[in-house]
């Protein structure tokens, strides 16, 4: 309890509300509103339509919606494997310290470079043998892994390190091998944040928009593309309305991982 | 399940340590040879030397960070020791995985998997080892019943109490039939009531297996005074003592063992006569009082030695306040009796079976702890009293570095 | 449980040797290393493959495109030399580190207020306040600069009432332009602030602002002298975390009409995708990597040496 007077308490709290509006309420609200408005030259806006919402479930558009979902669905997984693999290999008990520090450096090292850097990378290297990937759809969703690989490992990573050494420890006392230790003890008590990482995968890959925008092919348009291209032709509130949709469909992903998450073994 | 494990331990005898063939002499379940751990340059333990024997209880005792944790550690297979070896059965197995060495281990905080129900947790020994399912499902029933949680065996970690998690952990840790049973500071996490009477159980339930060699870490006393056949008593990563707790209440070797084993008041004195082998009374002077003590060891005259009494064994003498007006004077007296220690009351405690007395002696610069039954005549602080002690209740210890 | 049995007296089977332990020291080796650690390295060269292949691959690709030109023809520095002395790359340079700055320091303070308001000014939905923050940090990018137009661009809400209210005034036209884009990111930003900061006030124990309080400080002095100094490691961390990402910001700019705005990532997008010229692109992104590696070289090194004070002090 840091302040005892209720007026001081009370500025605090409005000053908090003012700065959550800004932040939190203001850009979802007005996206919000400006989906379903026909048209907005006062404070609120008017004539409330469904046309843009429609738009952006309409043919095209819902083609980026599903290009979104599959690219963002099929990088995480990837990302969430691959960062799990290397977190519970850098957490493990004989691992070397000078592994777990390496595996620290190269796996945060995706998150330090720039998005576009990342996808002119990939641009660059598999425009030409010996291996290409330019145009393809396999190279959006390497690219997407690429970016969010380094918030799965250190999600699960922080969580494989947090554990009880003594609960595996105790589990090979009593006979258990390496991987039986790894599958019936590990790994369970790690769902939990396996599951959180996956989710902020999930939606930091629909939103993505840096890395995809420098290699995506035509045929595969993700939903943040085709928002710009409205943006740049000056629909915002069509723009608006489609925002809402990934925002939806983010959201909807999100509580189904919850979901599933709360229905395996409780801690 | 006993004759299938032993086999696949004899089945790799180490290098350079030949299986001991047809040994008159029962092996020993455990042993430690000069094992050695450090981390980097903190030497957790020295050079410890144990056997330990079928069937028998050798608590490992002593302050933290005296090594008696990462002994255990080096036993289970949890820390690789860096020089020395470990054997189990005859067999070596210091470069052996935990999961091969046929041990049940108990740790502290139980380290129960928390996503696991209580009959999963206590069959995963035997699900490793590919137990039939029934076998698992009857032997986990029976452990269950053994410890008294066969009420429990639905329930998760987190709903059970911190009793109730200890006896899983047991009853994980025996489901597997070990041949030895280690045991890190099981009772440390209790409250002090659950304390004694889990340590009754304990006991219980070492009547009901007598083959296994059970190894107990523990700080405190009465733990290992209760369960343990040999004390080992550690400090500062090495072996200071072993042997049964009379010979370490009685005779102690060392002035550590003596104060943490019973909470001995060592008085520093010289030897007066030449005892040639231990075993009979010395007598030495403490300051300036005679005293006459068990000499276990063999002493000459001129020798520094410390005499060891434990607080319980001080008395009073009678009428001492009037005995002691007399030391006001001058020190010794050729008058005087022998073991005859005048002193001044320092403070007094009532701890409901007893009083504890601090009492500083008059001509020796010591404060003396003293135990008083409850029915005594209690002095009060500032009263001069002189004890006594019988010299068969005091012993003489090496004056080594305390 | 059976009740317990009689004192059991066991005769002792093994002679009771009196042990001293001879003073020695055991070789002072490392850590003992079970013989798998091999094995680990086996282990995580999977994922290791994936980024050597994925990332350092495309990275090194870069670093040789810089020193050819459009056609593959090794040029040496040429492309270097002209992009470095370009007004424009150094323009965008200083653009991206004033950015990047900016926005920084106003996730901080925001970001910090509300942490502070959140922990130790409690009221009663608190908890959903803060799982609330947590979801911004899942949102798009540019759902921010979309609604910043939409409410202050040049033909917004806020200007159309404005200009029915007070027909005079210029018109707000902030929003293309670096402050539309700092505000966009301060407001992106500050959840990482609160975040880690968040974490680190819920584990400073209570009492200790009550005993500081009890000594008379006011509250802010008990912020700046308890609770400030706990939370520095994780302050520091976050303005690292913070200033790199916003170096690296790319959606926002796009989003927030990049003619007036260039910083170095817009500038590889449009070199690259928009005029094609691959080699410009690639010398401004090693640029740019040198940038953000140097940055977080400095974040992680800041970050150890203040938490290790702190744990010295704690101690």
């Amino acid at each position: 309890m840091l302040l005892h007077a209720k007026s001081a308490r009370l500025a605090t709290w409005t000053l908090l509300a003012a700065a959550l509006l800004l932040l939190v309420a203001a850009p979802l609200l007005v996206t919000f509103m400006a989906a379903f408005a026909g048209s907005w030259n006062g404070v609120l806006p008017t004539g409330p339509t469904l046309r843009h919402v429609a738009g952006a479930l309409a043919a095209d558009n819902f083609s980026s919606l599903v290009v979104s979902l599959q690219t963002a669905v099929f990088a995480s997984l990837l990302a969430v494997l691959l960062g799990t693999w290397a977190a519970v290999c850098s957490a493990s008990a004989a691992a070397s310290p000078g592994l777990a520090r390496v595996a620290d450096a190269v796996f945060h090292l995706p998150a330090a470079v720039p998005s576009v850097v990342v996808g002119l990378g990939l641009l660059t290297a598999f425009s030409k043998p010996p291996l290409l990937l330019n145009g393809t759809v396999a190279i959006v969703v390497v690219a997407q892994s690429m970016l969010v690989l380094a918030f799965a490992y250190s999600t699960v990573s922080a969580a494989a390190r947090g554990q009880d050494p003594m609960v595996a420890l105790a589990a090979a006392s009593l006979g258990a091998s390496r991987l039986r230790v790894l599958l019936t003890v590990r790994l369970p008590l790690l769902l939990p944040d396996i599951a959180a990482a996956a989710g902020l995968a999930v939606a930091l890959c629909m939103g993505e928009l840096g890395a995809t925008v420098m290699v995506y092919p035509a045929s595969w348009r993700t939903l943040p593309v085709t928002v710009f291209a409205l943006v740049d032709r000056g629909a915002l509130f069509d723009a608006a309305a489609n925002t809402l949709v990934l925002l939806a469909v983010t959201v909807t992903v999100l509580a189904v991982i919850a979901k599933c998450r709360g229905n395996s073994a409780v801690r | 399940m006993l004759s299938t494990m032993k086999k696949s331990r004899r089945a790799a005898p180490a290098a350079g340590h030949p299986t001991p063939a047809a040994a008159v002499v029962p092996e020993n379940a455990v042993e430690l040879r000069d094992v050695s751990v450090s981390y980097g340059t903190t030497v957790a333990l020295s050079g410890l030397s144990l056997a330990v024997a079928r069937g028998e209880t050798v608590a490992l005792l002593g302050p933290s960070g005296s090594g008696k944790s990462t002994a255990l550690k080096a036993i289970a297979g949890f820390e690789r020791p860096c020089s020395g070896r470990v054997v189990l059965d005859g067999v070596d197995v210091t470069d052996a995985s935990p999961a091969r060495r046929g041990i049940g281990v108990v740790v502290q905080q139980y380290a129960l998997f928390p996503h696991m129900r209580v009959d999963a947790n206590v069959a995963y020994g035997l699900k490793a080892r590919r137990m039939p399912k029934p076998e698992i499902a009857a032997r986990v029933k029976v452990m269950l019943e053994m410890v008294g949680m066969e009420g429990h065996a639905h329930k998760l970690p987190r709903q059970l109490s911190g009793g109730q998690q200890q006896r899983v952990a047991i009853a994980r840790a025996l489901a597997i039939r070990p041949q030895v049973l280690l045991l890190d500071e099981p009772l440390s996490a209790l409250d002090a009531s659950l304390r004694a009477e889990m340590l009754l159980e304990l006991k219980a339930l070492r009547a009901e297996l007598p083959d296994i060699a059970m190894v107990y870490v523990t700080h405190d006393q009465s733990e290992a005074l209760t369960l343990a056949d040999r004390i080992a008593v550690m400090r500062n990563a090495r072996l200071e003592e072993i042997g049964t707790a009379e010979q370490l209440y009685s005779r102690p070797a060392g002035a550590f063992t003596a104060k943490f084993l019973g909470g001995a008041s060592l008085l520093p004195a010289i030897s007066t006569t030449v005892v040639p082998d231990g075993g009979a009374m010395g007598s030495v002077l403490a300051g300036a009082h005679r005293m006459k003590a068990v000499a276990p060891f063999a002493v000459n005259p001129g020798g520094r030695v410390l005499v060891a009494v434990r607080p319980h064994a001080w008395k009073l003498a009678a009428g001492s306040p009037a005995a002691a007006a007399g030391w006001a004077g001058d020190g010794a007296g050729d008058g005087y009796t022998v073991n005859s220690l005048p002193g001044r009351v320092e403070s007094v405690q009532w701890r409901g079976a007893g009083h504890r007395l601090q009492v500083d002696l008059i001509g020796l610069s010591e404060r003396v702890t003293v135990d008083l039954p409850a029915m005594a005549a209690v002095p009060a602080p500032g009263d001069l009293v002189v004890l006594t002690v019988e010299p068969q209740h005091a012993v003489l210890v090496p004056a080594g570095e305390l | 449980m059976r009740t317990a049995a009689g004192p059991r007296v066991t005769p002792a089977l093994v002679g009771s040797a009196r042990v001293t332990g001879a003073p020695m020291e055991g070789p002072a080796s490392s850590f003992p290393h079970i013989p798998g650690s091999w094995r680990s390295w086996l282990w995580l060269a999977v994922p290791l493959l994936f980024v050597a292949v994925f990332f350092a691959y495309p990275l090194a690709q870069i670093g040789a495109q810089s020193f050819q030109d459009k056609y593959g023809a090794g040029v040496g520095l040429a492309n270097w030399q002209y992009e470095l002395s370009s007004a424009a790359v150094q323009k965008a340079t200083a653009a991206t580190l004033k950015i990047a700055a900016l926005s920084t320091l106003g996730a901080l303070l925001l970001g910090t207020f509300i942490a502070l308001a959140l922990s130790f000014v409690p009221f009663r939905g608190a908890g959903l306040v803060t799982r609330l923050i947590e979801t911004v940090v899942s949102f798009p990018s540019f759902l921010i600069p979309l609604a910043f137009s939409i409410l202050y661009g040049r033909t917004g809400v806020v200007n159309s009432v404005l200009g029915q209210l007070a027909p005079g005034l210029p018109a707000l036209n902030f929003v293309n332009d670096v402050p539309g884009v700092v505000l966009a990111e301060v407001a992106f930003y500050t959840p990482f602030v609160v975040r880690p900061l968040l974490a680190v006030f819920s584990q400073l124990p209570r009492e200790l602002l009550d005993v500081a309080g009890s000594l008379g400080s006011g509250p802010l002095a008990i912020v700046r002298t308890v609770i400030l100094p706990a939370g520095l490691p994780a302050l520091a961390a976050s303005a690292g975390l913070t200033f790199l990402l916003t170096m690296n910001e790319f959606g926002i700019i796009l989003f927030t009409g990049a003619k007036n705005v260039m910083t170095l990532p817009m500038l590889i997008y449009t070199r690259s995708i928009v005029t094609f010229d691959m080699p410009s692109a690639a010398v401004i992104a090693c640029i740019q990597v040198a940038l953000s590696l140097g940055v977080y070289c400095l974040y992680r090194w800041t970050y150890k040496k203040l938490s290790g004070a702190n744990h010295a002090a704690a101690r």
